[in-house]
């Protein structure tokens, strides 16, 4: 998203259509978990035979590629008019359902997109890498060459540094989607760069390299030699199968926990040099503006950042009685290193306590953790704050407004708070001076 | 930090301890030999660091006897592969066509101010607004005040929205761009937006010339008047107003270097939180300048305009309409929709009555003709070449029709 949002006059009928959707969600919970109990009367779900346990299933290729069930219709992917560059589609930015996100590996069809010229069609038969300039052989590889080398697959989160840039200057979305939905985690399949760089030779006076897409905007990026010879994947595999349209088919360069710009989609070219390129992406935008009125360019990881995921806006508390047990959980990545641990607050900061992590602790990926709460039905304003390995530690709003101001867009981390009301409402607030 | 300072201790105290060397993951069994025995340095999520200080301020991992992290690797040579093929000379003149900011790459050619305003005019201000000035949801080119302060920096760009009615900075070329060079390759690979790579190098000369004039950027002293013809020794003689609004410095054999000293520093440099457990406080200036306690901040204006609308049942999809999209509304949405979707970009809108029967006046064929042709705003084939004759007269009979 590269142009200040825009607020919009909004009325107090779509504030009160969305609690009464959210309050549908919840009921339908409620559904699931309270309805024998609390009816006190046999369950029909279990007291009649069902449809689907009275009539012949589908064959078994009925979809030849599978669908999600047409009872998740709702789990998409969303935007707004207002998050892109320009009044449509084309150069603009979809979000992930975070509060459907189950484990740490995003659904393909549900990877945040962001595009800067339409999300482009490329014919894999019809797809060249050239790497050429610093390097002592300059190739051309077609697909099935680059498939040739060893592989790697590594589980790497890809994070929009516009996430949660709505919110610079105040909370505007009630909503996790919204709130934090430009990222998504994936296995990635592909050839370490510096795998096919042993072959062809990089010259010493190779400082940077220059990664240029295919897409009708050629967007392009500078990344330094240190990080190219690192963990930076040529990847063509997304989750066991080829890459989506969206995330840069057939072949997208992954610098792992680096602005997602950098992992340059539909690549078409990688040229190295000794001075870097000043490409739109890497000057007019994505580049950082602070207080001082100057701008931070080259600005690459993404920080320590956490988000709680249930409850949210979309999971409310609305269901929970006083005195019932529930698990907080929640996401938490740094593209510095590897998270070692996310702490909870339940007064807005002032006081904290340590979650767990759970399942895989992988470096540059998201990871989960999960606190078992006791419900009291009393207000609170919770926030999740995680650090990892590299010495980083997720800032306040006013830590990270202090030093860089409210102006920069790019690279939000401050710790975020939903307010929980006392009837389980939750809603998006932020704690700042 | 606790559980990582426990951890260096724990290394610190050893025989082994390497400056680099932070920290031992399990895999590690060989290397250091000391750490890794110890059960304690098994402890999930810890993997062995051998640089603390990469370019981007994190951590760079060891990659050693087949482990990286959590991951395992082929410990095989890797060498002689050698897989793709030469690249000739052609095929890397024809793809490396970007440019520095010093000139090299920069093509042959010219265009002045003038030819520039008049195709900016016909193929961009329909997006980016009379002279670049924005105004139609687009980015805009031009505009902005660009008088800076004591310490030589851009004022509009301090302009800090702490309180509603503050200015928001000003980020156009005149204001922030850097480089000239960046607004040729760009126009030159992704404008005009509908049909990139369309325009001429002259072309492209002539508009970066007029979006500079409308900038006010003089080149060498020299104002940029209608006659000012633009070239790529010009090009590169531009110093535009915000030249030295960015760090770290990138430039020069010290860049990268400069660029890990900044990321080193970064509670200085771009912000960091602080591990405090009880009695927290957060004090920090307000909108006002004052130093208050934090508070809590509603959303003021809910932004609910999205799309689709937030909808959580699960519950079965609407029935979808079978009847099948017929080829000229196929063509239409990936070729002209864009433009023809809309009243804004002064295109006629397929659904608009009025706009509709006043085109259809010059009669079908006529119409289908100028579609082809193209005619004001409206490039050639909707600046889809692989569009035949047919299908435009296919599609314009779609859009009269969908219009009446
Ligand atoms: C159909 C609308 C449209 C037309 C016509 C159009 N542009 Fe654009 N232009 C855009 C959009 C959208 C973007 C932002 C793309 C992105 O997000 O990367 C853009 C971005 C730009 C930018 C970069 C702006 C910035 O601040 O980063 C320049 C320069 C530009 N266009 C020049 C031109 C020129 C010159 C023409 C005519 C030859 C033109 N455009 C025609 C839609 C348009
Ligand atoms: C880049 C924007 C753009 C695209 C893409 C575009 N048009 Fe247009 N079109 C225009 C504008 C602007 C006009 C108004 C021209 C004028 O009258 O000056 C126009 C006018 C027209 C007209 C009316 C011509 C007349 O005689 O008045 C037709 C028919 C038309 N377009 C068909 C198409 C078709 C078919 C496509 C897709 C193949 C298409 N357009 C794509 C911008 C566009």
């Amino acid at each position: 998203m590269d142009k200040t949002l825009k607020t919009k006059e909004s009325t107090s009928v779509s504030r009160r259509d969305f609690f009464k959707k959210t309050a549908s969600i919840s009921a339908v919970a409620a559904a699931g978990l309270l309805a024998p109990a609390t009816l006190n009367a046999d369950d029909p779900a279990i007291m009649h035979h069902t449809k689907w346990g009275t009539t012949l299933g589908d064959g078994c290729n009925y979809h030849p590629y599978g669908i999600p069930s047409k009872y998740e219709h709702n789990i998409v992917r969303r935007t707004s008019a207002l998050m892109s560059s320009a009044g449509d589609m084309h150069a603009a930015i979809s979000m992930t359902p975070l509060y459907a996100q189950k484990g740490i590996i995003t659904p393909n069809g549900l990877h945040f997109t962001r595009t800067h010229n339409g999300v482009a069609h490329v014919d894999p038969n019809e797809w060249r890498l050239m790497i050429h300039g610093l390097v002592e052989k300059p190739i051309v590889l077609t697909l099935e060459q680059l498939k040739r080398y060893p592989s790697e697959s590594v589980i790497h989160f890809v994070e929009c540094p516009s996430n949660g840039a709505a919110e610079w200057k105040g909370p505007q979305f009630n909503s996790v989607q919204f709130v934090r939905g430009m990222m998504s985690c994936a296995q990635w399949t592909g050839v370490r760069l510096k795998t096919i760089l042993d072959d062809l030779g990089l010259k010493p006076e190779a400082k940077w390299m220059l990664a240029e897409g295919g897409d009708g905007s050629e967007m392009s990026r500078t990344l330094p030699i240190e990080k190219v010879l690192d963990d930076v994947i040529i990847a063509y595999g997304q989750n066991g199968e080829a890459l989506r349209d969206e995330q840069g088919y057939p072949v997208r360069l992954l610098a792992p926990g680096w602005e997602a710009n950098l992992s340059v989609k539909w690549l078409k070219r990688l040229e190295f040099g000794d001075k870097p390129w000043y490409a739109k992406e890497e000057t007019s935008k994505y580049t950082a503006l602070t207080a001082s009125g100057r701008a931070i360019q080259h600005f690459y990881a993404l920080e320590t950042n956490s988000i709680i995921t249930s409850p949210c806006p979309e999971i409310p508390w609305t269901y929970l009685k006083k005195g019932e047990m529930i698990e907080i959980q929640g996401l938490a990545w740094s593209g510095y290193g590897t998270v070692r641990g996310v702490d909870i607050s339940f007064d807005g900061g002032k006081n904290w306590v340590e979650a767990s992590l759970k399942g895989l602790i992988l470096p540059k990926c998201w990871t989960r953790f999960s606190y078992m709460y006791k419900y009291e039905g009393k207000p609170l304003l919770l926030q999740s704050r995680s650090y990892d390995d590299s010495g980083d530690v997720q800032p306040t709003v006013n830590q990270e407004k202090t030093v860089v101001g409210v102006e920069g867009v790019y690279h939000r981390n401050a710790i975020h708070t939903w307010e929980v009301t006392a009837k389980g409402e939750v809603n998006n607030v932020q704690v700042r001076s | 930090m606790f559980k990582l300072d426990r951890k260096s201790i724990l290394i610190g105290t050893s025989a082994f301890a390497a400056s680099v060397v932070l920290l031992s993951g399990c895999g590690d069994s060989t290397s250091t030999g000391v750490a890794s025995n110890t059960s304690k340095s098994c402890e999930i999520g810890v993997y062995k660091i051998i640089d603390k200080h990469a370019i981007d301020g994190g951590v760079i991992y060891a990659r050693q006897n087949g482990v990286y992290t959590d991951y395992r690797y082929n410990q095989q040579s890797m060498k002689g592969l050698n897989y793709g093929r030469p690249a000739t000379a052609n095929e890397i003149k024809a793809w490396n066509v970007d440019a520095l900011p010093d000139g090299t790459g920069l093509p042959k050619g010219q265009g002045s101010v003038e030819e520039g305003d008049e195709l900016f005019e016909a193929q961009c201000a329909s997006c980016h607004g009379d002279f670049g000035g924005g105004g139609k949801g687009y980015p805009q080119l031009t505009g902005g005040n660009q008088d800076k302060d004591e310490n030589g920096i851009v004022k509009v760009l301090k302009n800090q929205r702490l309180l509603p009615g503050m200015a928001a900075p000003k980020r156009t070329v005149g204001t922030y761009w850097p480089k000239a060079t960046t607004l040729f390759t760009y126009i030159r690979d992704a404008m005009p937006y509908a049909h990139p790579k369309s325009l001429t190098d002259d072309q492209v000369y002539a508009i970066t010339a007029y979006i500079l004039s409308q900038n006010e950027i003089k080149i060498d002293g020299v104002e940029m008047d209608d006659e000012y013809v633009l070239n790529a020794k010009k090009l590169t003689q531009v110093v535009l107003p915000n030249n030295n609004g960015f760090y770290p410095d990138i430039d020069g054999a010290k860049g990268p270097a400069n660029v890990k000293a900044f990321f080193a520093d970064r509670a200085k440099n771009i912000g960091m939180g602080t591990r405090c457990m009880h009695d927290c406080k957060d004090i920090s200036k307000d909108g006002h300048g004052k130093m208050v306690a934090p508070s809590v901040f509603k959303i003021k204006y809910e932004m609910s305009d999205v799309v689709p609308p937030y909808a959580y049942a699960r519950d079965l999809p609407p029935e979808v309409d079978t009847g099948l999209v017929s080829k000229g509304e196929k063509m239409y949405n990936t070729s002209c929709k864009l433009c023809h979707g809309t009243d804004t970009m002064g295109a006629p809108m397929v659904g608009d009555k009025e706009a509709w029967a006043s085109v259809m006046q010059k009669g079908l064929h006529e119409v289908v003709h100028n579609a082809i042709a193209g005619t004001g705003g409206m490039p050639p084939k909707g600046g889809n070449a692989d569009l035949s004759d047919a299908d435009i007269k296919t599609i314009v009979e779609f859009m009269a029709n969908s219009s009446k």
